[in-house]
C-alpha cells in the first residue's frame, strides 16, 4: 500500500513539474520564434524597393500595356482583358502591393531615418515612395495619400489626384534637400544612377502630367544623364529576381500575352504606320523587341531581347528625361531643342539597340517630309509622343501620355471608340473602406488626363 | 463452445440496429436481444455513462459499423451515420483527408474541425496543406485502423462537450478503441477490394486542336478544324525534327494534319485503372478476472484508380492491456503505431496536375508515349523529353503536363510515422472514490518529397525538389477524479472533478532545390542545385493549455437527471482564463406517465453550455518579415535574393485577443412507439459564436491587408432526427428500417464592418465569408444586370460583365439525410445505405475551363442557318456567320450547298435576338477564364447509395471441415454503387482546398471513387 501512495506522490510531483508556474504559459505565444518583432530601416528599403519594382513592371505594367496597345492578352483571361472586360477584383494585388508592401514601409522607414538622423536613407525612402505614388496615381487617380498608411485610421480618404501629384513633388524635393545625390540604399536597383537624378526626372514625370511643362523642363534639365538610368535588378538567374515580364511570359503564363497585332508591332513591321524612313531603320528594335512563334505568332522577347530573364528593367529613364525636355520644348514653341533632345534618344536607340537612326534636321519635319505632320511642329511633336510610346515598351508612361495627350498618336481601341482611362478601384478596397468610391468606370477619364 | 457463442454475438451484431448511430435513447433498440451496446455510452472525457441519463445529444456509431463501410479512414467512414454530421472527403486518392463539419461552421478563419479524443486523450486530427494547387493530403485521424475501434461517439453539442473549453466548439468525438474478452479468440479477416472512377467528364470528338476552326499545332485550344473533312494521315516532314518515344515510336515534324482519328478513349486508358486494395486484418483478444488484453496487425495496401505512382499503404499494430493489481489498483496501456506510404497525385490549378492536362487535351491528339527523345532536324538529341498536346514534338517542356508524365515521372511521396501511448492507472482509494491518472502521448512524423524532373511543364521546366519534414506532438496529463455519494434515498450525487494539462508543439524543417545541374538523373537530394536555387525553411509553434474541471451528476428518484459542469482554463495563446460552465437536463417521463402500447419510453432533454475556440498562436504582436512582392500571377520578387530585406508585416497584430465564445442551448426527446418497436430522437438546437478570431481584411491603403481581432458573429440553428423501425423480428428474419435528418442554417450576422473575408479559392472565385450570408458563401464576378435584374447588353446583344463582385452561391446544404435497411435472415447479413445531401451549391470550375478550351461536348455542337439569317447573326468579336463562313475555315463556319450556312457552336438569345455562342465567347466572357463566375454555379446536391453489404456466415459442419473452429464468414461490400447529381463531370462530394474552410470549389480535383470489397473472415 505505501508503495502505492509513493508512485501517487511521484505522479503529483511530475505534474507539478510538468505545469510549471503560470507566467511561462503566457510566455510561449508572445513571440514567434520564427519571425522578428522589429527591423532596422536600412534593411526595410530594398523591400519597399521591390514593391515598387513589382508594380511598375508587373501586373499593373501588363494591363496598362494592353491599354496602351503595347501588348495583346491573347490568352485565358487576358482574353476578356483585351476585350477591356474588367472586374474591381482584378486590380486588387497592384493596389495591396503598392500599399502595403510599398507606401507603407517607406513612410516607416522615412519616420525611423529622421530619428536616426540617416538623410541619405531618408532621401531614397522619399524617392520611392514617390515613385510609388505617382504610379498608383496615374493609374488609379484619385487615391489615399494624406490619410493612408496611418495607425489609427481605417478608412482612409481618397485625395485628388492633383494633389497626391504635388505631394509626391514635395516628397521629391524633401530628397533633394536632404541630400540625394549619391547611390547608396539601392538595394533592388543596379546600374550608375544618382538619386538626385532620379528625383528630378520624376518630378519632370509629375510635372508633365500636370502639363506644367516649364516646370518639367526645369526638372529634367537636372534629370537623368546617360548611362544612369535607374535599372530594376534581374541580373541574377534565378526565380525571384528575374525580369517580371519573362518570369510571367515563359515560367508562369506562357502564352498568356502576345505582340501579334499591337500597336507597338504595327509600328515597328512593315505595315500601315512603318517607321522606317531614310534616316531610320527599326528592323533592329523590331528583333530586340519581339520574337516570332514563340508562344504566339509574335511574342514579347523573352528570349534574347528586352525582356529576356537576366535583363534589367527600366524604372526611370534617360530616353525618358530627353522625351520629357523634348516635348515641353516643343510645347514651349522651340524646335530646335526639341530637336535636339529627339536626336539625343536616336542617338541613344543606336548605341544601345542598333539599327540606324540618323540625326533628324528641321527640314525632315512637315507635309511630305520624312516625318509627315501639317507643319513641322506638329510632325516633331507626334514623333517625339511616338518615339517615347516606342522607347518606353512595357512601361506604364506610355498609357499616361495617351491619356493626357487625348491619344494624339492614334492608338485604336481593341474594342469600342476608346481606350480605357483608368484603373477600377479594388474590390478589396471598396470591402473594406468607407471612404473609397465605387468602382468606376474603365473608360472615365480622370482629373489630370481630361 | 465458447468460440461458437462469440460468433454467433458478433455475427449477430456486426449488422444490428446498434451498429449505426442512433440518438440518445434508452439503446434497448428492437434487437436488444443482441448486445445492447446503446444503453453504455463514452463521455467527453473517456468515461463511460448510461444513456438514460444524458440530457444532451450523442451519436454513436459501433466499430462494426465502420468496418462494413469499407473505407480505409475512420472519417470516411463515419459518413451518413449519424446526423448533422457532415463528411466531406477532399478526393477520391487513395488516402485522402476528409472534412468533418458538426452542426455547421463554428469560426472563419480557425479550425472547423472537431477535437478528436481517443482512449480519453486529445489526438491530432490535422489534415496540414490544402491549397488550390499540390496533391491531396491525409487526415491524422485516417491512421486508426477502424477494425481496432470499439465505438464512436458523437458529441455535438456545446453541454455534452463543455469540459474541453476552447477545445469543444465543434464538437467532440471519442473514439475507444478495443479491449480483450473474457475468453480468447482470434480473428483474421481479409478483404480485396476493387475501386473505379465513379463520375467523368465527357469530351467532344467532332473539333481537332486549334483555333478559328484551323488545326494548329501546340495550341491549347480543341476549337480546330473538323477532324472528318481530314484527308485520313497526316503529312510528315520527313527530314524535320522528331520524337522518338522510350519504346521507339516516332513522332514526326507534321506539315498538315489528316489523321482522323479521335484519342478520347486511348487517352482516358492512359489515366485510369482498377484500384486495388488489399486489407489483412488480425486481432488476438483474450481475458480473465484479473487482466485482459486486445492485440491487433493490421495492412491496408491501396492502389489508387490513377494509373501510375497513386497508393496508400497503411501498417498498423496495437496493444491494449489492463492488468488488475488488486481490488483497489488497475494499471493499463493503450498502445498503437502507425507506419503510413502513401504517393499523391499532382491536381488542381496546376499545369503539372493531372486533370488539368488530361482534360484539356484536344481529342484528336495522342497521348501515348510521354517520353522519350527529341531529335532537332539537323539531328541534335534532347533526352528526357517529355511530349504532350501542347508540344508535340517534346522539343522542349510543354505548356502543361502530359498525363502519363504526371502519373509516372513525378514524384510526390508521404512516409507517416504516428504513435499514440496512453498509460492509465486506476486507484480506488475509498469505497466510493476512485482516481484515474492517465498520460498521453501522440505523434507523428510525415516527411514529404515532391519531385518534379526536368521537362515538367511550366516553371518546373527545369526540375524542383522538395522535401518537408512534419513533426507534431501533444503531450497530456490527466487526472480524474470520480465518487459517489448518496445524498438522500431519492438522490444519489455522482462527482468527477479533473486536472488536464497539454502541451502541443509543431515542427517543421525543410527545403526545396530547383534548376537542376545534373538534368538526367532523379536524385532526391539538395546538391542538385546551384546555391541560390536552394531554398531551406523551418518553423515552429507550441501550445500550452491547462484546464481544472468538475462535473457534477444528480440522479434524482431515477428519473431527473440533471448534469452540471464548469471548467477553467489558461492558455498560452490567450491572456485571461476562460470559464466554460454547462448544464442538462433529463426527464424520463414514462417513469411518471405509464408507457401505453403506443408510447412505450419516453425522455426529454435540455442543455446548455458555454464552450469557446481558442486564438492561434503568435498574433499579439505585428511581426516582421522577410520582404518580397508577387503579383498573384506567380511571378515574384524574392528580398533574401536582393542582399535580405525584413520589413514589416501586412497583418496587424493584436495583443487582447480573446477566445471565441460559443453558447448554445438545445432540446429534445427521445422516444420509442409501439413497444419499442419505432424509436425516434428529436433535437432543436441553436447557437450563437460571438468574438471569432480572424486576420480581418483591411484597406489596403491603411497599409496593412489584414488585422488580427475579435471581429465576427456567427450563427447555426437546426434540427436534427435519428429513426430505427423494426419491420420484422423472428428467429430468422430481422429486418429494420433506419435513418436520420439533419438540418444546419448557418449565419454570418457580423463582421463588425469588415470586408467579405477570402477562405479560399481564386482571385476571380473564393468561398467567403460574408455578413448575411451562410459561411463559405460563393463570391465572384456577375453578369451586369440593370435594377429590374435584366441582362445588361452590349451593342451586339451579349451580356456583360458587372464591375463589381459579390455572393454568387451556397455550398453549404440546406438539409441532409440518410435512410437504410439492415437485418439478417439465418445466416444472411445485409445493409443498405442510401445517403442524400440537397440545397448545395458549387463552383463548377473545371467545366467552366473546359468550355474555354472547347473541349466539352456542349462546345462542339453544330447548327444551320439561312444565308439571309447568317448576314445578321454575330458572334461575340461582332462577326456575322456570313462573314465568319466566307473565311473557309471548316471548324468555325462553312457554307452548305443550297446557300445556308452552318456552324459550330449555338445560337443563344440573351434579349435582343439571336447572337452566336463560339470561340470567341467561350474563350472570353462566356468561358472559365471570363470573369463572370456566376454561370458556373451548379446545383452540387447529390444522392447516393453510401453502402449495400452482404455477409454470410458459412454452415459450421464447414469450417470444422477445415478446422477453423470459430467459423468463417464471407462478406461483400459495395460503396457509392450509384450517384444522382446534377453536377457534371465529377462526384461533387470533394473539395479542391481540402479539409480548409473554404467550401464548394472544383477546379481540376481529382475524381471520386466507387468500390466493390470482397471480405473472408475466420475466427480462430
Amino acid at each position: 500500500m505505501k508503495k502505492i501512495s509513493y508512485i501517487l506522490s511521484f505522479a503529483l510531483a511530475l505534474s507539478v513539474g510538468f505545469t510549471s508556474c503560470k507566467k511561462d504559459i503566457k510566455e510561449i505565444n508572445k513571440n514567434n520564434p520564427g519571425q522578428f518583432s522589429d527591423s532596422d530601416p536600412t534593411l526595410m528599403i530594398s523591400g519597399a524597393q521591390l514593391a515598387n519594382v513589382l508594380v511598375n513592371e508587373g501586373e499593373a505594367a501588363r494591363l496598362a500595356g494592353i491599354f496602351s496597345g503595347h501588348h495583346v492578352g491573347w490568352d485565358r483571361q487576358f482574353v476578356s482583358y483585351n476585350d477591356y472586360v474588367m472586374t474591381a477584383g482584378d486590380f486588387n494585388t497592384p493596389w495591396g502591393n503598392l500599399y502595403t508592401e510599398g507606401i507603407a514601409q517607406c513612410r516607416i522607414i522615412r519616420a525611423k531615418a529622421a530619428k536616426a538622423n540617416n538623410k541619405q536613407l531618408n532621401a531614397v525612402a522619399c524617392i520611392t515612395e514617390a515613385n510609388l505614388l505617382l504610379t498608383a496615381s496615374a493609374l488609379w487617380g484619385d487615391i489615399p495619400d494624406s490619410e493612408a498608411c496611418t495607425e489609427g485610421i481605417s478608412s482612409p480618404k481618397f485625395d485628388k489626384m492633383s494633389d497626391v501629384h504635388m505631394h509626391a513633388i514635395a516628397l521629391l524635393d524633401s530628397a533633394l534637400s536632404y541630400g540625394a545625390n549619391h547611390a547608396n540604399f539601392s538595394g533592388a536597383y543596379v546600374g550608375n544612377h544618382n538619386w538626385a537624378q532620379v528625383a528630378n526626372t520624376l518630378k519632370a514625370r509629375a510635372y508633365l502630367r500636370m502639363k506644367d511643362y516649364t516646370k518639367a523642363s526645369a526638372a529634367a534639365t537636372s534629370g537623368i544623364a546617360a548611362g544612369k538610368d535607374l535599372l530594376a535588378d534581374h541580373s541574377q538567374a534565378t526565380p525571384g529576381a528575374w525580369n517580371l515580364y519573362y518570369d510571367f511570359l515563359d515560367w508562369n503564363r506562357a502564352g498568356y500575352i502576345s505582340a501579334s497585332g499591337s500597336h507597338m508591332q504595327k509600328l515597328l513591321d512593315s505595315s500601315s504606320f512603318f517607321r522606317n524612313n531614310a534616316k531610320t531603320d527599326e528592323s533592329d528594335r523590331y528583333a530586340y523587341y519581339f520574337l516570332e512563334d514563340y508562344y504566339t505568332p509574335l511574342d514579347p522577347n523573352i528570349d534574347n531581347g528586352i525582356f529576356a530573364a537576366t535583363n534589367n528593367f527600366a524604372i526611370v529613364s534617360y530616353v525618358e528625361n530627353q522625351l520629357i525636355l523634348a516635348e515641353c520644348a516643343i510645347r514651349n514653341s522651340d524646335f530646335n531643342a526639341a530637336l535636339t533632345h529627339l536626336n539625343n534618344v536616336r542617338a541613344d536607340n543606336a548605341t544601345n539597340i542598333g539599327g540606324q537612326y540618323d540625326a533628324y534636321v528641321s527640314a525632315d519635319f512637315g507635309p511630305g517630309q520624312m516625318v509627315p505632320g501639317t507643319d513641322a511642329n506638329e510632325a516633331i511633336k507626334k514623333e517625339i509622343l511616338v518615339e517615347k510610346y516606342t522607347s518606353l515598351y512595357g512601361q506604364i508612361e506610355p498609357w499616361c501620355d495617351l491619356r493626357r495627350t487625348n491619344n494624339l498618336i492614334g492608338v485604336v481601341p481593341n474594342k469600342g471608340t476608346k481606350l480605357p482611362q483608368r484603373f477600377l478601384v479594388p474590390q478589396e478596397e471598396i470591402n473594406a473602406n468607407k471612404n473609397a468610391p465605387a468602382a468606376g468606370d474603365l473608360f472615365a477619364p480622370l482629373e489630370l488626363f481630361p | 463452445m465458447r468460440f461458437k457463442h462469440l460468433l454467433i454475438a458478433i455475427s449477430a451484431s456486426s449488422f444490428a440496429p446498434s451498429a449505426f448511430a442512433q440518438a440518445s435513447g434508452p439503446g434497448g433498440s428492437p434487437g436488444s436481444d443482441t448486445i445492447d451496446v446503446g444503453t453504455v455510452t463514452v463521455t467527453a472525457i473517456g468515461t463511460t455513462k448510461n444513456v438514460r441519463k444524458i440530457g444532451y445529444a450523442v451519436s454513436q456509431v459501433q466499430g462494426k459499423g465502420l468496418v462494413s463501410s469499407g473505407e480505409s479512414g475512420v472519417i470516411q467512414a463515419l459518413t451518413g451515420k449519424a446526423s448533422n454530421v457532415q463528411i466531406t472527403r477532399s478526393t477520391g486518392d487513395p488516402g485522402s483527408g476528409a472534412y468533418i463539419q458538426i452542426r455547421g461552421q463554428n469560426t472563419i478563419t480557425g479550425s472547423n474541425q472537431p477535437l478528436i479524443v481517443v482512449d480519453g486523450i486529445p489526438v491530432s486530427n490535422s489534415s496540414l496543406g490544402g491549397g488550390v494547387d499540390g496533391v491531396v493530403q491525409q487526415s491524422r485521424l485516417n491512421d486508426l485502423n477502424p477494425s481496432d475501434i470499439e465505438s464512436v461517439e458523437v458529441l455535438k453539442g456545446a453541454a455534452a462537450a463543455a469540459v474541453w473549453g476552447t477545445r469543444a466548439a465543434n464538437g467532440v468525438i471519442v473514439i475507444t478503441t478495443k479491449k480483450g474478452k473474457r475468453g480468447m479468440s482470434i480473428e483474421f479477416s481479409s478483404t480485396y477490394a476493387i475501386d473505379q472512377v465513379n463520375r467523368e467528364y465527357e469530351k467532344q470528338g467532332t473539333f481537332g486542336q486549334g483555333a478559328g476552326g484551323r488545326w494548329v499545332a501546340n495550341n491549347a485550344n480543341s476549337w480546330g478544324d473538323r477532324i472528318a473533312l481530314r484527308s485520313g494521315s497526316d503529312s510528315i516532314n520527313a527530314a524535320g525534327a522528331r520524337f522518338v518515344a522510350d519504346d521507339g515510336t516516332v513522332y514526326g515534324t507534321i506539315v498538315r494534319k489528316g489523321d482522323r482519328t479521335v484519342y478520347n478513349d486511348k487517352n482516358r486508358e492512359q489515366v485510369f485503372r482498377n484500384g486495388i486494395t488489399w486489407n489483412n486484418n488480425l486481432s488476438i483478444s483474450s481475458g480473465n478476472d484479473k487482466s485482459n488484453m486486445f492485440f491487433s496487425l493490421s495492412d491496408w495496401n491501396q492502389q489508387g484508380i490513377m494509373k501510375g505512382l497513386s497508393d496508400y499503404r497503411r501498417t498498423t499494430a496495437r496493444l491494449n492491456f489492463t492488468q488488475n493489481i488488486n481490488d483497489k489498483l488497475t494499471v493499463g496501456l493503450n498502445a498503437s503505431m502507425a507506419k503510413i506510404i502513401s504517393n499523391r497525385v499532382q491536381m488542381g490549378s496546376n499545369l503539372d496536375g493531372l486533370y488539368l492536362g488530361y482534360l484539356r487535351t484536344a481529342p484528336d491528339f495522342d497521348n501515348s508515349d510521354h517520353k522519350g527523345t527529341y531529335y532537332s532536324a539537323a539531328g541534335v538529341p534532347k533526352f528526357n523529353a517529355h511530349r504532350g498536346y501542347r508540344r508535340y514534338l517534346g522539343d522542349a517542356a510543354p505548356t502543361y503536363n502530359n498525363p502519363g508524365w504526371t502519373l509516372n515521372e513525378q514524384t510526390n511521396t508521404s512516409d507517416v510515422s504516428r504513435f499514440i501511448l496512453t498509460p492509465e492507472v486506476t486507484y480506488k482509494w475509498r469505497e466510493n472514490q476512485k482516481l484515474i491518472a492517465r498520460l498521453g502521448h501522440d505523434m507523428s512524423t510525415d516527411r514529404r518529397i515532391t519531385y518534379f524532373p526536368v521537362n515538367s511543364a511550366a516553371n518546373q521546366a527545369n526540375g524542383a525538389f522538395t522535401d518537408d519534414n512534419i513533426q507534431e506532438s501533444e503531450s497530456s496529463l490527466h487526472f480524474i477524479n470520480q465518487g459517489n455519494h448518496k445524498l438522500s434515498s431519492d438522490i444519489n450525487l455522482n462527482t468527477t472533478f479533473g486536472y488536464l494539462y497539454t502541451y502541443k508543439n509543431f515542427y517543421n524543417i525543410g527545403g526545396t532545390a530547383s534548376q537542376f545541374i545534373i538534368r538526367d538523373q532523379d536524385r532526391f537530394a539538395f546538391i542538385n542545385s546551384t546555391t541560390e536555387n536552394k531554398d531551406p525553411f523551418n518553423s515552429f509553434s507550441e501550445l500550452i493549455n491547462n484546464r481544472v474541471y468538475g462535473i457534477l451528476d444528480f440522479d434524482i428518484k431515477d428519473k431527473i437527471f440533471l448534469q452540471l459542469t464548469g471548467a477553467s482554463e489558461a492558455s498560452s495563446t490567450y491572456a485571461d482564463r476562460f470559464f466554460s460552465p454547462s448544464a442538462s437536463l433529463a426527464y424520463e417521463l414514462t417513469k411518471d406517465v405509464k408507457p401505453s402500447n403506443l408510447l412505450s419510453y419516453a425522455k426529454l432533454r435540455l442543455s446548455a453550455g458555454r464552450v469557446g475556440v481558442a486564438p492561434p498562436a503568435y498574433i499579439w504582436n505585428t511581426n516582421y518579415v522577410a520582404a518580397g512582392s508577387s503579383s498573384g500571377w506567380g511571378d515574384y520578387l524574392d528580398g533574401s535574393l536582393y542582399g535580405g530585406s525584413i520589413y514589416r508585416s501586412s497583418t496587424q497584430g493584436n495583443p487582447d485577443i480573446k477566445p471565441e465564445m460559443k453558447t448554445e442551448t438545445e432540446i429534445g426527446a427521445d422516444l420509442k412507439f409501439f413497444k419499442n418497436k419505432l424509436s425516434l430522437g428529436f433535437t432543436y438546437y441553436q447557437n450563437k459564436i460571438e468574438g471569432a478570431v480572424l486576420a480581418i481584411a483591411v484597406a489596403n491603403s491603411t497599409g496593412y491587408a489584414n488585422q488580427w481581432k475579435n471581429a465576427a458573429d456567427l450563427s447555426n440553428k437546426g434540427f436534427e432526427v435519428d429513426m430505427n423501425l423494426s419491420l420484422i423480428k423472428s428467429d430468422n428474419f430481422n429486418l429494420n428500417l433506419y435513418g436520420n435528418l439533419g438540418t444546419n442554417r448557418n449565419m454570418v450576422d457580423n463582421l463588425n464592418g469588415a470586408a467579405p473575408i477570402f477562405l479560399a479559392g481564386f482571385t476571380g472565385t473564393s468561398s467567403r465569408a460574408v455578413e448575411g450570408h451562410a459561411m463559405g458563401a460563393l463570391w465572384g464576378g456577375k453578369f451586369a444586370k440593370d435594377e429590374n435584374g435584366k441582362m445588361i447588353l452590349d451593342a451586339d446583344g451579349f451580356p456583360t460583365a458587372s464591375a463589381e463582385e459579390g455572393v454568387i452561391g451556397d455550398p453549404n446544404p440546406s438539409w441532409r439525410g440518410s435512410v437504410g435497411l439492415n437485418g439478417n435472415y439465418k445466416n444472411l447479413n445485409f445493409n443498405l445505405l442510401v445517403e442524400t445531401c440537397q440545397g448545395n451549391q458549387m463552383w463548377a470550375g473545371t467545366y467552366g475551363v473546359l468550355n474555354n478550351f472547347g473541349v466539352t461536348p456542349e462546345t462542339a455542337t453544330e447548327f444551320t442557318v439561312s444565308a439571309a439569317d447568317a448576314a445578321n447573326i454575330v458572334d461575340y468579336r461582332g462577326v456575322t456567320l456570313a462573314t465568319a463562313a466566307a473565311a473557309g475555315a471548316n471548324g468555325l463556319a462553312s457554307v452548305n450547298a443550297d446557300g445556308s450556312i452552318t456552324a459550330r457552336g449555338s445560337l443563344k438569345d440573351f434579349g435582343s435576338g439571336n447572337v452566336w455562342l463560339n470561340q470567341y465567347w467561350y474563350t472570353s466572357l462566356g468561358g472559365g477564364f471570363g470573369s463572370v463566375a456566376e454561370q458556373f454555379i451548379k446545383d452540387a446536391s447529390w444522392t447516393r447509395i453510401r453502402e449495400l453489404s452482404l455477409s454470410y456466415a458459412l454452415p459450421k459442419s464447414w469450417s470444422d471441415a477445415v478446422h477453423i473452429p470459430g467459423g468463417i464468414s464471407v462478406g461483400f461490400t459495395g460503396r457509392n454503387l450509384a450517384l444522382w447529381t446534377k453536377f457534371e463531370g465529377l462526384d461533387p462530394e470533394t473539395n479542391l482546398t481540402g479539409v480548409s474552410n473554404g467550401r464548394g470549389l472544383d477546379y481540376f480535383n481529382n475524381p471520386g471513387t466507387k468500390s466493390y470489397l470482397f471480405n473472408i473472415k475466420f475466427n480462430l
